[in-house]
């Protein structure tokens, strides 16, 4: 997925019981796009833009960047359109293989990625984000909050999943800040389009 | 454990059992049991269902014992489906319970003089034989408890379902799990059409009475198994993510990294895999009552296992493992994850390997027999399986043999063996492990691979050659000390990370049979296991040749990075130059 403009998205909100966050954490799996600085270093876009500190750099042990492994964070360069995949530590000799700056990464060398020499400044572009295993738990809450687009059309096959527990504990929701009736938002939106989509606990 | 049960099949008047002292296996748990008495007792040009084969179930050096995560047993022969020495190895609580009875190893040799099927009860008074032909052609699941039923709950099984019986190559042997099903399997290789072949259905062990192993020095063997605990709970690997996600954790990434073999080997993503992913599954089975975090035997701390429940909230199987969900899923383009699990019971059930079926399966959607992704029809070809027709009779010989009989030429086997869930293109590293594993393509023995056939160019981790000796060397340590103890192969991240974990493992070994094992010991042993394990394999007949993968993986592109193979032949047959 490419941007070439910063498109003003309907936003949608949802404010709800702190314990139901983690239902939103399967979409974190599947991707969600981020509007963010680009082109900068992988270690730079982790702190910088998914706000992780040290404690959770160190848990990520596994960094995909447009499909292949990443060893060296400072040199691998987030651009515009990147798919950026994050998992913690994984097992077995594979997981071993894949872990950043592993032993084992010569098992996997013909797809380690390799940073190419490209000219690239400093500007806002989009970033799809899969957040993996525990990490959901970890970088999901402030990826949420922060506010991430996706597909109507996923959004919407999402929700119809949901649980009434949830509906019971979700409190507020809002599109555009105004409050929705949830009934009527699938009316409101057509598959193709993108949403911004912000989750808070109360 | 200082007897080995001997039990002729073959003796006149019926099977009889001998108890024989350890002798020259002394010292041997494991792998390094199965391995060492295939290598002396069984002739390597034998057939593998023929009288001189036999069937050697060893528990590991520490099963029995107080130590944490003790629980994995061996199965070795000589291989159906490979025609090589093969070890499979499985989790249940067989382990404990066979190693409390003082048994080594059990042996099963010689040719069933009459169709009898027999099973056979071992408690603390002995061996008993008796002929059963009621038990014929029973489920595995079945058959359990028709055994709980005659004997009661506090006892573990050992056991074969139709699919060893029928002596097919990817047949089973299953053992009993903490809740007393039969959901876990020895499953690579062949080895129930070994146990079939011998007659005997079951192996029923009680080890009421019976005390748990004593450690020579207690004290010392109570602190390493402290630290050894420790050890593996502080790992994010065995104390987080597989507690949590199970060893489905793999999915996501490795179809991220587009690794993971979809649509019979063709491609390295799938669409579907967010649906069939670890994150998922562990999601349905807490919403439905089930429990993602799960021993599969006492004393495991690690939990990777889980049980899935139906979408009604019954209980329907164990929580597939990832090489299952592969399998059954993105290999065959399926991502219902409650057709997974039924294909995953009703492998455990017919008592058939999951990977070898998963591969098969997609062999015969390659072949047209039905279309990629169509659930019920891969369901319908585990029943043909399970019924014996003749159509079963092909499939549940494996990927090889179906290839051949459906002329499909695109067949991912080493040795005859199908290849797990991790294509070798992409991660060329597992390519040489599939490629030079003694036990054909198989994702476990990894750890015995070495990265010295791997060129590492100066753009990427460059290692100097004494680098890679020490990775080979490490890597052969956790092999030895995990597959002969009776360990489960995933404390091996705990193990080869933290220094203090591995000491642990050693200080365990060495309070408990009064050693002074060290590192190099245990290097020693591997080294060991794996010269008889190619060296039998030489003598059956195997050439460099078979340490090769399918001719089409260094040919035909892989999506989505368009790679191939390319470790080249002369460095495969380096691998295990020492």
């Amino acid at each position: 997925m490419y941007f070439t403009e910063m498109q003003q998205l309907p936003h949608l909100e949802f404010v709800l019981d702190k314990p139901l966050l983690p239902e939103f954490f399967l979409l974190l799996q599947q991707g969600v796009d981020l509007r963010c600085r680009i082109c900068c270093s992988v270690a730079a876009f982790l702190t910088d833009e998914l706000r992780a500190g040290e404690e959770t750099i160190a848990k990520i042990q596994s960094i995909i960047l447009d499909g292949k492994p990443v060893d060296d964070i400072e040199t691998a360069i987030v651009k515009d359109g990147s798919v950026l995949a994050l998992s913690a530590a994984m097992p077995g000799l594979v997981g071993a293989t894949l872990r950043r700056g592993g032993a084992y990464s010569s098992f996997r060398n013909a797809i380690t990625y390799h940073e190419k020499a490209e000219t690239c400044s400093v500007k806002e572009g989009y970033v799809r984000i899969k957040l993996f295993n525990l990490l959901m738990a970890e970088m999901g809450p402030c990826l949420l909050q922060r506010g991430v687009s996706l597909k109507a059309e996923d959004l919407l096959s999402f929700m119809a999943g949901l649980s009434q527990d949830f509906w019971k504990g979700c409190i507020r929701t809002e599109l555009d800040n105004r409050p929705v009736d949830l009934r009527k938002l699938q009316d409101s939106l057509t598959g193709g389009d993108e949403i911004l989509l912000s989750v808070s606990p109360a | 454990m200082d007897k080995i049960l001997r039990i002729d099949v073959g003796a006149e008047g019926g099977p009889k059992a001998t108890e024989v002292p350890v002798g020259d296996y002394a010292g041997l748990g494991g792998r390094a049991m199965t391995s060492a008495i295939i290598s002396k007792e069984v002739p390597p040009l034998c057939h593998p269902l023929g009288a001189d084969n036999k069937l050697v179930i060893a528990p590991g050096l520490l099963s029995g014992t107080a130590s944490a995560m003790s629980g994995r047993i061996s199965v070795g022969c000589k291989s159906p489906l490979t025609g090589g020495i093969k070890e499979a190895n499985s989790g249940g609580q067989a382990s404990q319970v066979l190693a409390r009875l003082g048994y080594s190893a059990i042996v099963l040799e010689g040719k069933p003089k009459s169709d009898d099927l027999h099973k056979v009860f071992i408690n603390k008074d002995g061996v008993r034989i008796t002929a059963d032909n009621s038990l014929k052609m029973l489920t595995n699941y079945d058959l359990v408890a028709k055994m709980k039923a005659e004997f009661g709950d506090k006892i573990c099984c050992i056991s074969i379902g139709p699919a060893g019986e029928m002596k097919m190559g990817a047949a089973t042997v299953a053992f009993t799990d903490m809740e007393l099903r039969p959901t876990r399997h020895a499953g690579r290789g062949g080895v129930g059409a070994v146990m079939g072949a011998k007659n005997v259905k079951v192996i029923v062990l009680d080890d009421t009475g019976m005390p748990m192993r004593p450690p020579k020095d207690p004290e010392k063997f109570k602190d390493a198994n402290k630290r050894f605990v420790d050890g593996l709970k502080k790992h994010p690997v065995t104390g987080q993510g597989l507690p949590a996600y199970g060893t489905n954790v793999l999915t996501n990434i490795l179809n991220e990294v587009g690794g993971y073999p979809t649509y019979n080997f063709k491609q390295g993503r799938f669409d579907g895999a967010a649906a069939i992913s670890g994150e998922t599954l562990a999601e349905t089975e807490k919403k439905r009552g089930a429990n993602p975090t799960h021993g599969c035997h006492r004393g495991c701390v690690i939990q990777c296992s889980g049980t899935y429940n139906d979408k009604d909230g019954h209980f329907l199987t164990k929580q597939p493992e990832y090489e299952t969900v592969w399998a059954h899923g993105g290999n065959c383009g399926i991502n219902d994850m409650d057709k997974i699990a039924m294909l995953d019971f009703l492998d455990d059930t017919y008592g058939i390997d999951t990977i070898e079926m998963g591969a098969t399966i997609a062999v015969a959607m390659e072949a047209g027999l039905a279309k990629f992704g169509d659930a019920d029809a891969a369901i319908k070809m585990v029943h043909e399986v399970g019924k014996g027709t003749d159509l079963g009779r092909i499939l549940g010989n494996g990927a090889a043999l179906t290839g051949k009989a459906f002329g499909v030429e695109r067949v991912p086997v080493v040795k005859g063996q199908a290849m797990p869930a991790y294509d070798p293109r992409a991660v060329q590293g597992i390519g040489v492990t599939y490629a030079t594993s003694p036990m054909g393509a198989d994702h476990t023995a990894g750890y015995a691979v070495t990265a010295n056939v791997l060129k590492v160019g100066g753009d990427v981790n460059a290692l100097r050659p004494e680098g890679q000796v020490e990775l080979s060397r490490n890597l052969q340590i956790a092999t030895a000390a995990i597959d002969s103890t009776g360990m489960c192969l995933f404390i091996a991240f705990a193990v080869l990370d933290q220094p203090d974990t591995f000491q642990a493992l050693l200080d365990l070994l060495n309070a408990f049979y009064g050693l002074n094992l060290t590192g190099d010991g245990v290097t020693d042993l591997g080294k060991m296991v794996l010269k008889m394990e190619r060296d039998f394999n030489k003598a059956a007949g195997f050439t460099p040749q078979h340490d090769r993968l399918p001719s089409y993986f260094k040919t035909e592109k892989f999506a989505p990075h368009n790679v191939t193979f390319d470790v080249k032949d002369e460095d495969l047959d380096k691998v295990f130059n020492w």
